[in-house]
């Protein structure tokens, strides 16, 4: 390696700097002779997050312009906050809001308990053959689409379909459940429940499992019983995990899935049914409000993360949060 | 083993009686539906199917293994399943593989820039621009490309990866291996199970795509299979092969729904036992480690 002249009135630290500037230079450059193939190899992945994700979100500016397609983002206008003026004094925005927030809500309230209620039935089961055949079962709706989901709820509630059929066993009047108002919501919660309980044991069975047997046999010693077991050692054994899932939750709490409500939804429900996704692809891609509807999903993003921000610090408080 | 209480063995009875109970509300409805396929129409509109077939019949089943349109859209769902899948395997594999080498200097802003995605969701509208912007509408590549990396998968493999030994790379690499080389004939044979589960995983995902459709596919040319499912739900005469209105036929829309239903129901449940055998594991291993 031949040394550069270096001037001699610069003197000493001139010297050195050059010196560790090119010893730098020479790793870079020793660093990418052995692993420019890492570099090509990540490229395609790096090129697909930057193009599908973060362009998008910076393409959520459109928000706060009166977006035309045919003039791009450079070429359309900026209007500050016009479209967020305009959706909060827009009526049917509440009735969409609200749809989405009461849903999200039971979702939350019934939803996510229960895969961890099911954990806690399976790991009472001793039977290894049961308690596989049983959770073969359980996992089956997670790999159908809402589409077939949806198929079936619409069969299951039709006025001969089974749910009636059970009914007329008991001498009750057929109820079209589909068209009613009033069932739409637990509709939508109890699908969903049973589509993902099962699955969603999956996490909270591996954080059962690593449990320390000792603390189980040291209770017994002192005479506590299942039920006591359960409260005691599998229920706060179980913390973290169930902190976690709730904080990753909370953070899409008004994400509910479009899919579900898309191929549940009639308009005969939309007044309790519509929510921010449906809403969006209704008024956004078909009807072409860009910019108004893309603020929507802004304000769902910002709700979002103030949400998990709020019960992070809670949950640092007491436990530990995610950040 | 201890003995156990009166009131501990009656938990376990009712336990056992609650969890099958609820499992098999996990099943029936399917074997309704396939029981309902199999009908005669004036069985299934009177309320006499439940788990077996009444008047057994297979003149659904005739009717909508005719459907050219189905067996277009069945076509189409395969090919996006087995070119995506194949397509977010490579995409995800060279993703992760960099991402879970130590001395690679990009690994942790890479990581940090991807995890933020996880949390920050590209919102509908201006994901739908972006799509199309790029000239993706109604093609099929808006079905595979914009999501080709499903992150949560990538991680799997990811974290896969982190857990062989490095002892392999440095001898490999005494050899003259290089890095393609590295990850496809020593890495890769070594992590057939994980591959197999993210490889299902992708199927499985793309078999079932709907949003993207609802998006990105105007042409009902051509429609996924779960796109033209929820058509025929909506309108189910047009599956007959037959104007169903003129005539006496052994079926009525409600077997048709049920018999699609479990047609594009059928090669999940095809899969499902091989799926099990991976899943449980595969899913655990997406938990982030640093």
């Amino acid at each position: 390696m031949s040394t550069a002249p270096v001037p001699a009135e610069q003197g000493q630290p001139a010297h050195t700097e050059a010196r560790t500037e090119r010893q730098t230079k020479n790793r870079i450059l020793s660093h990418l002779r052995k692993q420019w193939m890492l570099y090509l190899m990540i490229a395609p992945g790096i090129v697909y997050y930057i193009v599908f994700k973060y362009v998008p979100l910076a393409g959520s500016m459109i928000a706060f312009q009166n977006y035309q397609i045919f003039n791009g983002i450079q070429g359309s206008p900026w209007v500050g906050f016009d479209n967020f003026i305009y959706l909060f004094t827009y009526p049917d925005f509440y009735i969409v809001l609200r749809n989405t927030a009461l849903i999200a809500l039971y979702q939350l309230v019934f939803g996510f308990p229960a895969p961890i209620i099911l954990a806690l039935l399976f790991n009472e089961v001793r039977l290894m053959l049961a308690k596989r055949t049983l959770q073969s079962l359980f996992y089956l709706p997670h790999f159908l689409s809402w589409v077939v989901v949806g198929g079936i709820v619409f069969e299951l509630l039709s006025s001969q379909g089974m749910v009636n059929q059970l009914r007329g066993l008991f001498g009750l009047e057929p109820i079209l459940f589909m068209q009613q108002e009033g069932f739409f919501r637990s509709i939508v919660v109890v699908s969903g429940i049973w589509k993902e309980v099962g699955w969603g044991t999956i996490i909270y069975l591996a954080a059962i499992a690593g449990i320390n047997p000792n603390l189980y046999e040291a209770a017994v010693m002192d005479g506590a019983n299942r039920w006591k077991q359960i409260m005691y050692i599998t229920i706060p054994s179980m913390a973290p995990t169930i902190l976690v899932l709730f904080l990753l939750n909370i953070g899409n709490f008004l994400e509910l899935g479009f899919d579900q409500i898309y191929n549940l939804l009639t308009p005969m429900t939309y007044s309790v049914g519509d929510i921010i996704e449906t809403y969006v692809y209704r008024a956004g891609v078909l009807q072409g409000q860009y910019s108004v509807t893309t603020a929507i999903g802004l304000f769902q993003s910002v709700i979002g993360f103030v949400l998990l921000y709020i019960f992070n610090r809670l949950a640092r408080k007491s436990e530990q949060g995610l950040w | 083993m201890m003995r156990q209480s009166t009131g501990e063995k009656a938990f376990q009875w009712i336990n056992y009686m609650v969890l099958a109970a609820a499992a098999a509300t996990m099943i029936t409805p399917l074997l309704h539906l396939l029981a309902m396929s199999f009908s005669s129409p004036i069985a299934a509109d009177s309320k006499q199917v439940f788990l077996f077939p009444v008047d057994f019949t297979t003149a659904s089943w005739e009717q909508i293994l005719q459907n050219g349109e189905l067996w277009r859209s069945f076509g189409i769902t395969l090919f996006i399943t087995v070119a995506g899948t194949l397509i977010s395997m490579l995409f995800s594999i060279m993703t992760a593989f960099p991402l879970s080498r130590k001395d690679f200097w990009l690994r942790r802003p890479v990581m940090l820039g991807i995890v933020i995605t996880m949390i920050f969701n590209a919102p509908m509208i201006p994901f739908f621009l972006t799509v199309r912007e790029l000239g993706m509408m109604n093609s099929l590549w808006a079905l595979i490309i914009p999501g080709v990396i499903g992150t949560f998968n990538m991680i799997i493999i990811r974290t896969f990866f982190m857990g062989i030994p490095k002892e392999l790379d440095d001898s490999a690499r005494i050899d003259g291996c290089h890095e393609f080389r590295l990850l496809f004939q020593i890495y890769l044979p070594l992590s057939k199970p994980v591959l197999a589960t993210v490889g299902l995983f992708y199927a499985v995902g793309y078999w079932n795509t709907f949003q993207r459709a609802v998006l990105f596919i105007r042409d009902p040319e051509k429609w996924p299979l779960q796109m033209k499912l929820r058509a025929y739900l909506t309108s189910p005469e047009e599956l007959a092969a037959v104007n169903m209105f003129l005539g006496d036929y052994n079926f009525n829309t409600t077997t048709l729904k049920a018999a699609t239903i479990i047609f594009a129901t059928l090669p999940i449940i095809m899969v499902y036992p091989y799926l099990q055998k991976y899943f449980v594991k595969g899913s655990l291993l997406g938990s982030l480690k640093e």
